[in-house]
């Protein structure tokens, strides 16, 4: 199982207590034994102390793409770096709906925006520090969204910045070509508090960009490149004192962190340890055994610790939160007979979302079934389903909506179902099962399909994200999923939905979805400083692609996490899609 | 002799040579001829957002746009005289023998198989004493009563070894002893010998076990043949008939004569083994080098698997030649030449 | 030992002798090896239980998957959604009536199925990769052998470099590059080709070695001699003379590459190289088992039995027929 997947981060400050209650899901019967009780965590963080000491024990079965904050694009990385870093904005230190409200970090508020939402401002806190005791000036955030976002040796991480700020003429080639001082002209430092960011559209949703690692002050003077990963300068409460790949990373107290500059961290624990490239097994009986703390990763214990969390001394530390990415099916409108609305609607009326479901891992390792394209900890989630389901007796979706997927087959000329080919990815085993429950559900009205496969290192490279080869092939119906890189409607959708999306390689918006409504839409909501008619578009613009049919959701992902007895300040962040938040955490 | 050991090496700087350029080739004649092309290949490089330009600056800085035999010919070079890298504001020199960096992580590789080694140094040295007592004990026992229930027991027994794969035994022995009855510690607790040989002891009992079974058995399978083939032979008699102790005969005479295919079976084996015991490894998340050969396929980070490969290779060719040369200790009928 | 080893029944059963002319064998020999080795393997009861298994496991995989349920069928109605494992049955292993050896977990796709079609791909992988190496091992061991001086050099050195090379992470290395469309084929044929040609291809030393050695025995033999004394072509003492003799060796070096194979092909496929889901094979659904065995040992512990048994039988069968064709082994 892949553990590891894009980040999640960012939401909205502003979304409405009840969507949360729907959506943090789980019911709380199972509350039994002595624990702070099952879901606990998801709404509020459990165990709240303040007490100081200890060693914070991480596990992962995997390791970072790079833990340089201008080199990493991990959801469970953008959390965990806060503990050694601190960008212009961060989320709230919190569990649940708490959890999705920006704050400033490393700023003194958030950003100020002028010009319509163009330019925006923020003013640094004085008196922050390196680990050697330098002071943080203005001019190394420049220069840290300078090296992630323009650099060639630095590629893991997101380039939001790249694509939003005004570009250099000639095109500003990163601080380690251009030898000059004054680096990327859209960025002003007029003094070492300010930091000024000048961009080439408007976009209201800047504070959420900020958010992410890469604003992190990174001084030119110790930049090592590739290297850095070993050699950061810390300004959060900890420094690293060593990170070995693939094995081991070691942080203890910043002797230079002061307590005054920074009002969200507690900084509990002395020191922290992670062990990486971990068995996965082994991870969850050490969590069950108390001898580790928590699962890095965040995605959720393995299916066979499953029963055993599950079990009634177990479940009162159990969390069951949706993890904010969906997976779905694209249907491309260029593919024949997909390309009529209602060849799609009948897809949407045939696939059996609960087998889908089940092969993934039934409702609390898979996830809810879904009738949305955004997921319900997404700001701007609004709650609708437009091609109802019900299961028959014994299992199967009724003859009522086989009925109506039955209609729509003769609305679009196909009265007997018709041929094409669904593809997954081969190396993700339950995503291949999850295809075939599909594909034994959509056969019941006639649609036949052939499941083809390529592995996930490729899927959009060179396979179902090139439109051509879609086309040659003749692949209607692609299975991905997607988590937003900030989880408001527009950080969600711009990637999937919108006609700029379509890229001659590597594109994810699979549905080839380019319709002038949804692109203008998402323009014009992006702009509009109002947030409360922003986050309504987005339930809007979420209604006009599920009414076009063209992706089919089939489950909110969920996992199930364990919170080990002796963590203090434990809770769900949906800002980093839905684990723990590492923020505060310390031991008993 | 010396005339000997310099002709086996330069055979085995060949040897290395051809390995490094066999795996070149599956890497990147192979993905050619199979229709992809450069930027398609540069673009598994690249991070999340493979655009036009990160792609271009991939394929530079990899240096993927030369034709493969720059590419092997700046590698070799790298070996030899060491090699710079632009890790961007700063350079790092790497000195020879310069094994390169990883596509993926940026690593120097040798610096990683150096770190990794000791894993499985620890796995196959272990399991290696234990199979190789174990197996030629056996294989004594039963070679000198044969057709008895004993030889009978044993050598199905060994033949069931040959059969399981080390993966599924490997489950199962975690499985039994250290989930269901906690006797050793689960998978994935290797800690460095350094740092606490106590627990590192722990931790590889389980795979010590569970891989010198199979070898074991092999290895009782081999002695017994080899055993029963030198028993009749004439020295064994004249032996005998010279009135010498049964025990000499056995010890001194049969089993040294049969020690030879052994030992060179075993140096392949071990060779083998000192490269990762990918299986092993895997299964008892042992962070050894065969962990680092799959995971760095699966990233398709050539220079690590260059790096894992050669070494493997370089450990089967050394061990060859020590048990070519133990040959003429333990045989005094084969001389080097 | 001057009698060359034949095998009765075989086609190209030798007739050194009959270079000789005018020699009537039969009245010399009463019986021919091949006739002696069968009657040893008959009183061999090891060897030939592990014979009828394997037979039976051929049978099982050539007409087993037209009697079995269909492999890929869900029966998501016996899993339990919570734990994501089947209901019923011993340790939560599905196993019924309906269904012998259970369901796999999450789909409840019918076991015995999966293992029967497994075999399938496991045998055909397997049979394949081994005629492979046979043919190319068998050449080249011959070539070496007979022809000796630096065409033996050369091929000696090849197989010593092949030995050398560390052949399962090449194998997971070509199979993991050629994973997707290539070569006119696609999905499951391209990856049982590319199994097949790996396998076979990074075997054939093994093979070569031994063909070699005997080669060489074989070349300096007697009757070789007689036969090139009268004026035979290398044409001739090649196909007439020594290959026939080395039909026994190869039979049983086969048998016994087969469980190797066998288990080559589950390690690939455990380590996700193999063929691709939903089509079964036994490594990959170990593979699945990996992080579910604590909850459902049975699924962990069917495919894995499978894969000990067959290698097991072809392991007993091979040996038992080494000893049978070559007494000095016993």
């Amino acid at each position: 199982m892949n553990k590891m997947r894009p980040i999640a981060v960012l939401a909205a400050g502003v979304v409405a207590a009840a969507t949360l209650a729907a959506c943090g899901g789980g019911d709380d019967s199972g509350d039994t034994g002595s624990g702070p009780g099952f879901n606990a965590g998801v709404k509020e963080q459990v165990n709240k102390s303040d007490k100081k000491g200890g060693t914070l024990k991480f596990g992962h079965s995997d390791d970072w793409d790079s833990p340089d904050p201008g080199n990493t694009y991990y959801a469970f990385s953008q959390n965990f770096s806060r503990l050694y870093g601190r960008g212009l904005t961060t989320f709230a230190p919190a569990a649940g709906d708490a959890s999705l409200k920006v704050v400033p970090d490393l700023a003194t508020d958030l950003g100020q925006a002028s010009d319509g939402g163009k330019t925006w401002t923020y003013k640094l806190r004085t008196g922050v520090k390196y680990d050697d005791g330098t002071t943080v000036t203005s001019k190394d955030v420049k220069y840290a969204v300078e090296r992630s976002n323009y650099s060639a040796e630095l590629q893991n991480g997101p380039k939001y910045f790249k694509a939003y700020l005004v570009d250099n003429k000639p095109a500003y080639p990163g601080p380690y070509k251009d030898k000059g001082d004054e680096g990327l002209k859209s960025i002003e430092t007029p003094d070492d508090q300010t930091i000024i960011f000048h961009l080439n559209t408007a976009f209201q949703e800047f504070d959420y960009l900020v958010a992410m690692s890469q604003t992190m002050p990174v001084p030119k003077a110790k930049d090592t490149g590739l290297k850095y990963e070993t050699t950061i300068a810390s300004t959060g409460p900890y420094k690293v004192d060593s990170y070995a790949r693939g094995k081991s990373m070691s942080l203890s107290r910043n002797p230079h962190w002061n307590q005054s500059t920074d009002p969200l961290r507690k900084a509990l624990p002395d020191k922290i340890e992670v062990q990486l490239k971990q068995n996965g097994d082994d991870i969850d009986q050490r969590l069950l055994a108390g001898s580790l703390d928590v699962d890095m990763a965040g995605v959720g214990v393995q299916s066979g610790t499953q029963p055993k969390v599950l079990a009634d001394d177990q479940k009162p530390y159990v969390d069951n939160p949706v993890q904010g990415f969906l997976r779905f099916m694209s249907l491309n409108v260029n593919v024949k007979p997909l390309d009529n609305v209602h060849c799609r609607m009948a897809v949407q009326y045939a696939t059996d979302k609960v087998a889908a479901q089940t092969a993934y891992g039934g409702p609390l390792a898979g996830g809810d079934v879904a009738t949305t394209v955004l997921p319900p900890t997404v700001a701007g989630y609004t709650k609708f389903d437009l091609y109802p389901q019900k299961q028959a007796e014994g299992g199967g979706l009724d003859q009522a909506t086989l009925a109506k997927a039955k209609q729509e087959l003769q609305a679009c000329g196909q009265p007997n179902g018709f041929t094409t080919k669904l593809s997954a990815r081969s190396d993700r085993p339950k995503e291949v099962a999850m295809a075939q429950a599909i594909q034994q559900s959509l056969a019941k009205v006639g649609i036949r399909t052939d499941i083809v496969q390529y592995p996930a290192g490729d899927y959009f490279t060179k396979y179902v994200g090139v439109p051509k080869y879609v086309h040659d092939n003749g692949i209607g119906m692609m299975i991905m999923a997607w988590a937003a890189d900030w989880p408001t409607g527009y950080g969600f959708l711009s990637q999937i939905i919108d006609g700029d999306a379509i890229k001659p390689s590597g594109g994810n918006n699979l549905a080839e979805l380019d319709d002038p409504k949804i692109n203008k839409a998402l323009d014009d909501a992006i702009a509009n400083p109002d947030e409360a008619a922003r986050l309504k578009t987005y339930g809007e613009i979420d209604k006009m692609v599920m009414q076009s049919a063209a992706e089919v959701p089939l489950v909110y992902a969920k996992a199930l996490m364990y919170r080990p007895k002796r963590v203090t300040n434990v809770g769900i962040t949906y800002s980093y899609g839905g684990m723990y938040d590492y923020l505060n955490m310390g031991v008993e | 002799m010396f005339a000997y050991i310099v002709r086996r090496l330069i055979g085995a700087v060949l040897m290395l040579l051809l390995v490094s350029l066999v795996t070149f080739g599956i890497f990147f004649w192979l993905p050619k001829l199979a229709g992809q092309t450069t930027d398609q290949i540069a673009a598994g490089y690249v991070g999340k957002a493979p655009t036009k330009e990160a792609i271009q600056d991939t394929k530079e800085r990899l240096g993927l746009d030369d034709p493969v035999l720059v590419q092997y010919g700046n590698y070799v070079k790298g070996i030899a005289v060491g090699r710079d890298f632009e890790a961007g504001p700063v350079t790092d020199h790497c000195p020879a023998p310069c094994l390169g960096y990883s596509f993926r992580s940026s690593q120097p590789v040798l610096e990683t198989l150096v770190d990794r080694a000791p894993a499985t140094a620890s796995l196959a040295a272990g399991a290696a004493v234990i199979w190789l007592t174990g197996g030629i004990t056996v294989g004594v026992i039963s070679a000198l009563r044969r057709g008895s229930l004993w030889d009978r027991a044993t050598m199905v027994i060994a033949l069931s070894g040959v059969s399981l794969p080390i993966y599924f035994t490997g489950m199962v022995s975690l499985q039994l002893f250290s989930y269901s009855v906690e006797i050793f510690p689960g998978g994935g607790q290797y800690t460095a010998i350094t740092a606490d040989p106590v627990k590192w002891f722990q931790a590889l009992v389980l795979p010590w076990v569970t891989l010198a079974f199979l070898y074991a058995a092999m290895y009782a399978r081999l002695t017994r043949a080899g055993m029963l083939e030198t028993m009749n032979e004439d020295y064994i008699r004249t032996a005998r008939a010279k009135g010498l102790p049964e025990r000499t005969v056995v010890t001194k005479h049969a089993l040294r004569a049969s020690l030879t295919p052994i030992m060179t079976v075993f140096g392949l084996d071990l060779g083998l083994l000192l490269g990762g015991a990918v299986l092993t490894e895997s299964t008892f998340g042992i962070p050894g080098l065969g962990r680092l050969a799959i995971d760095s396929i699966r990233s398709g980070d050539l220079p690590m698997v260059l790096g894992v490969t050669l070494l493997t290779s370089a450990s089967i060719v050394i061990i060859n030649l020590i048990v070519d040369l133990l040959y003429a200790v333990v045989d005094p009928r084969v001389r080097l030449g | 030992m001057a009698a060359p080893i034949e095998v009765s029944g075989s086609d190209t059963e030798a007739q050194p002798e009959s270079v000789l002319a005018g020699v009537d064998r039969k009245k010399i020999q009463g019986r021919s090896l091949g006739q002696i080795a069968w009657l040893r393997l008959r009183r061999d009861k090891v060897a030939l239980t592990g014979a009828l298994v394997v037979l039976l496991l051929i049978l099982l995989a050539i007409f087993g998957p037209y009697f079995v349920q269909d492999p890929l069928k869900y029966n998501q109605n016996l899993i339990d959604p919570t734990y994501n494992r089947p209901k019923s049955g011993f340790w939560h292993s599905g196993i019924s009536s309906e269904h012998w050896l259970g369901v796999e977990p999450g789909t409840g796709r019918d076991m015995l199925a999966r293992i029967v079609h497994g075999a399938r791909i496991s045998l055909l992988v397997s049979f394949l990769a081994t005629l492979m190496s046979v043919i190319i091992g068998t050449t080249m061991g011959i070539i070496a052998g007979f022809f000796g001086g630096w065409v033996d050099y050369v091929i000696s050195r090849a197989m010593d470099a092949f030995l050398a090379f560390p052949l399962l992470l090449f194998a997971i290395a070509l199979v993991g590059v050629v994973a997707d469309d290539a070569f006119g084929l696609s999905g499951n044929n391209l990856r049982v080709s590319v199994l097949v040609i790996v396998i076979g291809f990074f075997n054939w030393p093994y093979i070569g070695r031994i063909i070699r050695g005997q080669t060489l025995s074989l070349r300096e033999r007697e009757f070789v001699d007689a036969a090139r004394s009268m004026g035979a072509r290398n044409s001739y003492v090649l196909f007439k003379e020594i290959l026939p003799n080395l039909v026994a060796p190869i039979l049983v070096y086969s048998t016994l590459l087969i469980p190797t194979n066998i288990l080559f092909e589950a390690a690939l496929s455990f380590l996700g190289v193999g063929v691709n889901p939903p089509t079964p094979s036994w490594g990959g659904m170990l593979t699945l088992a990996v992080p579910i065995y604590s909850s459902d040992p049975m699924y962990m512990i069917i495919p894995g039995m499978a894969i000990f048994i067959t290698v097991l039988a072809f392991n007993l069968f091979g040996d038992g027929l080494r000893d049978a064709l070559d007494p000095r082994s016993r």
